[in-house]
């Protein structure tokens, strides 16, 4: 007999064996393959597994995780038992622990509707170009996390005096002599009332891409924050010293010109997000039927609000305010729509341009930077309306 | 279930499952360019990501140089005598004025009807 999940397991790889099939009867494009649980999903890579939401699926508050985007620096664990999966919490601690699934499970769970955003979202359209993952408009997505408090957890285990920073040791699989996935946030951040241990994902389990059985959430944060298959949390006395804390995912403090050198005492680690803007719909390059043309998208700022999002049809000499949705979460993006009227058939550029509450604003350009992280340039889409 | 239908039965299912992966495999890296480093480009850089990875960047010979090193820094095995024929080879095929790449997409697990 077998058991229900074995069940799904076969189901599952059945159904991956029939989208196998599909290159050979040429339905797909060569390109394509497939990936259970992700579909449509822009392939920036298949291994490491990076995937893109086309910017399409931004006109939806909860983004479902079949079009999330996917973000691996190293190979998902290639084996994960949530019977035996563990979390150590250690470090500058009175009392180091081991949980279980089960007992982060009974602990109170918190829910957190959150827009995840890869660091490097928008590093193709930096000019000159820069090395990494070639993301352009979708490594976005928003979801509702739940799991247990960090804090509720720091606080069994008894942070001591010494302790100020929170580093996230996930269960990635290293190759070569690649330096391990390990980042850490400082002290208040891992306290603040918002930061999860993550179980689960709109409501259901996490699914392995996005960090099964548990990973770290910490809102209005780019995404390498939040660290997946989590398996140690470790208070430290400093800010980690690694590769993925420096160089990786630091900026100058100041601007720098491409090709300037900069010192690492002149740079600080990425930490929330921008205030940006993502129109999902009219597509770019779409051919519209109707001068009345509906335009609508997502905006976001990581720690603070949306204030408010403009819309420019001539290169952004004037601006209409957008209408913005009524869902609304702290560290979540804000929909809104905008109806324009073209005044004549022909071809037209649409900017959209967010501000936050703390009044930052998004630039014509982005502040470039070796790595291209957050850019958050105004974003554009160029549509021709027929009639 | 006769000895020999049984073995005719497991060759087609294993000329079957050949014939789908083979083609999944394929979508799954596509080849970097031709010239004379292919083979050992492909050998040495595609053994921890595939050749995306690669084929997307837009670079320019300074910041090749510093991907190649960093990589063989990470386990990369390329041959010391190689190393600038790798960053000769991966400028010249992705230079910082090269159209992007384009990606291809996910396909849906089943065809849709
Ligand atoms: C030992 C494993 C390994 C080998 C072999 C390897 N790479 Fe990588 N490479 C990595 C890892 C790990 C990353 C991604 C790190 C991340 O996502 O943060 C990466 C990322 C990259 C990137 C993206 C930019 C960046 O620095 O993140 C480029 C380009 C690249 N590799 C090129 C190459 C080339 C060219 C070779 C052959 C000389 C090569 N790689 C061989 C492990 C490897």
């Amino acid at each position: 007999m077998i058991s229900r999940r074995d069940f799904l397991k076969r189901t599952s790889a059945a159904i991956a064996a029939a989208g196998a099939i599909q290159p050979l009867l040429g339905w797909a494009t060569e390109d394509s393959g497939v990936i259970p649980g992700k579909e449509g999903m822009i392939v920036r890579s298949f291994r490491f597994l990076d995937l893109e939401m086309p910017p399409e699926y931004a006109n939806l508050f909860i983004t479902p995780v079949p079009h999330f985007f996917v973000r691996d620096h190293m190979h998902e664990p290639s084996t994960l038992d949530a019977a035996e999966w563990r979390l150590a919490i250690g470090g500058e601690v009175e009392k180091p622990m081991t949980l279980s699934l089960a007992d982060l499970a009974k602990l109170e769970p918190h829910t957190v509707t959150n827009t995840l955003e890869c660091a490097g979202n928008g590093r193709a359209f930096h000019t000159p170009h820069v090395p990494g993952v070639q993301w352009q408009r979708g490594a976005v997505g928003t979801a509702r996390f739940s799991g247990p408090r960090l804090r509720d957890l720091l606080e069994r285990a008894g942070v001591k005096p010494a302790g100020k920073h929170v580093m996230f040791h996930g269960l990635d699989e290293v190759p070569g002599k690649v330096p391990p996935f390990i980042r850490s946030i400082p002290l208040d951040k891992a306290t603040d009332a918002d930061t999860l241990i993550a179980l689960q994902m709109n409501g259901a389990a996490l699914t392995k891409h996005h960090g099964f059985p548990a990973r770290a959430l910490v809102p209005g944060w780019v995404g390498a924050a939040s660290c997946k298959w989590l398996a140690e949390v470790k208070v430290l006395d400093k800010e980690f010293e690694g590769n993925f804390m420096n160089p990786g995912y630091r900026m100058p403090n100041q601007p720098i010109k491409p090709g300037e050198a900069v010192r690492p005492e002149e740079t600080h680690p990425v930490t929330a997000l921008n205030v940006k803007s993502l129109i999902a719909s009219p597509s770019d390059g779409a051919s519209l039927e109707s001068r009345s043309v509906h335009i609508q998208g997502a905006a976001w700022a990581g720690e603070t609000d949306i204030a408010r999002v403009e819309i420019s049809t001539d290169d952004g000499a004037t601006w209409q305010s957008a209408q913005l949705g009524k869902e609304h979460a702290h560290y979540a993006w804000r929909l809104w729509s905008h109806t324009w009227k073209a005044p004549k058939a022909g071809t037209y550029t649409i900017l959209s341009r967010a501000t936050d509450t703390q009044g930052r604003t998004q630039p014509a350009t982005a502040v470039w930077n070796p790595s291209g992280y957050l850019y958050n340039a105004i974003d554009q889409v160029k549509i021709h309306v027929a009639a | 279930m006769s000895q020999r239908s049984r073995l005719v039965l497991a060759v087609l299912v294993l000329t079957v499952l050949a014939m789908t992966c083979v083609p999944l495999l394929r979508a799954q890296s596509p080849e970097l360019p031709p010239g004379p480093m292919q083979g050992k480009v492909t050998t040495a850089c595609t053994e921890c990501h595939e050749s995306r990875i690669i084929l997307q960047q837009r670079l320019s010979k300074a910041a090749w140089t510093k991907e190649v090193d960093k990589m063989i820094k990470w386990g990369a095995v390329v041959d010391a005598a190689d190393r600038d024929g790798f960053i000769e080879y991966l400028s010249t095929n992705f230079p910082t004025d090269k159209p992007p790449y384009e990606a291809g997409k996910t396909s849906a697990e089943k065809r849709k009807k």
